[in-house]
């Protein structure tokens, strides 16, 4: 699957500014790098159905958070998972993929004082 | 992150008995959920929340929400089966509910209003949507259930119509009988109302069932259901009341009636005759059969004189009057 060289940039909520929202997006994004994890986990035991659930949650919550991009990204891994004949070289990608966005946020979150 | 079908369930409400409206969130997310809670936390709601379809229902029948927002895609039992059943059931079947999904096809918003959901709306949310939609579910919702309430009302008297007691009776009748909680009812009839109307009139006739119905409304109690049930007749359900207690608020009725002046005809004075069934213990008497038992004693009462109560006690068919 041809690429481009994707920003690597630290990557902000758009809700970064919303006191409602500081302690929900320091919960949300303190998870990220053991959901990160779990997904890296899944793959490598071939648990789909599993890993489709984490990506279908993913997709479902990011954006409310302000995370568009994690929701889009989740998006895709999860249709690939739904697809009746899955290409792993295909889901490994969009898994890593989102890794690396879920990396971007963690790395752009300033958490409340 | 939990991924099994481990459920739990969670009312944030500090105070569920207040009047603001109640939102129940199921979603089998808690990111979803911790979302939805601090997004409306700007709403005049209280908020709750189940993260299973089935434990969801279990709190709707409970908390009767004013509305209900309902993930589709969740593991076990899916949000359309919920719907289904969220639909079948009386208890819920008028409480909207708004589909959250990741799903965003016509199929499936197709699905979900054959179902009976209010709205759907697609994930990610736009917040400021949601706000409006569910705003606007549990404005229909209050609408609707005042209307609800409005049909079940005797529009002279105020109190519930016949409509209402019908289907409470049948309600108390088996509550009573599986819980063998005391149970007592009432059938009440104005003395002489045909003479009332001849000699002054349909209005002032009027007067005295609106003077009795509002009677009834101050001396009842809340738990009791004071209704209409037919021309100048009255009943009254007292669900938690034995007998003797039945009685003892009926006489209260017949003293302060026969104590009242009537703008319109200050000399005639109105009195009632009452007639109670009630029961201490269970009983397996079926709902007609409790107003025939009362009605029994309310010609007994007629009979005897009029503006008397007379009652009976199930169990022990002994009769005692009480003479006014």
């Amino acid at each position: 699957m041809p690429t481009q060289p994707t920003d690597q940039g630290p990557l902000t909520s758009q809700f970064a500014g919303d006191a409602d929202m500081l302690e929900l997006l320091d919960m949300f994004v303190s998870e990220l790098g053991a959901r990160s994890e779990q997904m890296r986990d899944l793959l490598a035991s071939r648990r789909m159905d599993d890993l489709r659930t984490v990506a279908h949650q993913l997709k479902g919550a990011a954006g409310g958070y302000g995370y568009p991009m994690l929701s889009q990204a989740a998006g895709v891994l999860e249709s690939q998972l739904a697809a009746p004949v899955r290409d792993l070289g295909e889901v490994a990608h969009a898994v890593a993929e989102l890794q690396s966005i879920c990396d971007r946020a963690i790395r752009g979150h300033r958490p409340a004082a | 992150m939990s991924q099994g079908t481990s459920t739990h369930v969670r009312i944030d409400a500090a105070n569920l008995e207040s009047t603001r409206p109640l939102v129940l969130a199921i979603d089998d997310s808690p990111d979803v959920v911790r979302l939805l809670q601090v997004r409306l936390k700007s709403e005049a709601v209280e908020f709750a929340s189940a993260s299973s379809g089935l434990e969801g229902i279990e709190l709707a029948r409970r908390l009767r929400p004013a509305v209900i927002l309902l993930d589709i895609e969740m593991p076990g039992t899916d949000g359309f089966e919920i719907l289904r059943m969220l639909k079948e059931s009386p208890d819920t079947v008028q409480t909207p509910v708004i589909m959250l999904s990741g799903l965003s096809s016509a199929h499936d918003k197709v699905t979900a209003f054959d179902l009976g959901a209010a709205d759907y709306v697609t994930k990610p949310f736009d917040i400021a949507e949601l706000r409006v939609r569910v705003r606007a579910a549990i404005r229909t919702f209050t609408l609707f259930q005042m209307l609800a309430q409005r049909a079940q009302i005797d529009g002279l008297t105020g109190l519930w119509n016949r409509s209402h007691f019908d289907r409470r009776l049948v309600e108390e009748v088996s509550r009573h009988a599986r819980h063998a909680s005391p149970l007592a009812l009432a059938m009440l009839d104005v003395d002489r109302f045909k003479h009332v109307n001849d000699s002054f009139g349909h209005p002032a006739g009027d007067a005295v069932l609106a003077g009795v119905g509002s009677l009834l409304r101050k001396i009842v109690r809340d738990s009791d259901v004071p209704c209409r049930y037919g021309g100048e007749e009255f009943a009254l359900l007292m669900p938690d009341t034995t007998p003797e207690d039945a009685a003892a608020v009926c006489e209260r009725v017949r003293q302060m009636l026969e104590q009242v002046t009537w703008p319109r005809h200050p000399e005639h004075n109105v009195t009632i005759s009452i007639g109670i069934a009630g029961a201490a213990k269970a009983t397996q008497l079926a709902p007609e059969a409790w107003v025939e038992r009362a009605d029994r004693n309310l010609y007994a009462a007629k009979s005897g004189g009029r503006n008397r109560v007379v009652w009976t006690s199930i169990e022990s068919p002994l009769q005692l009057n009480r003479a006014g």
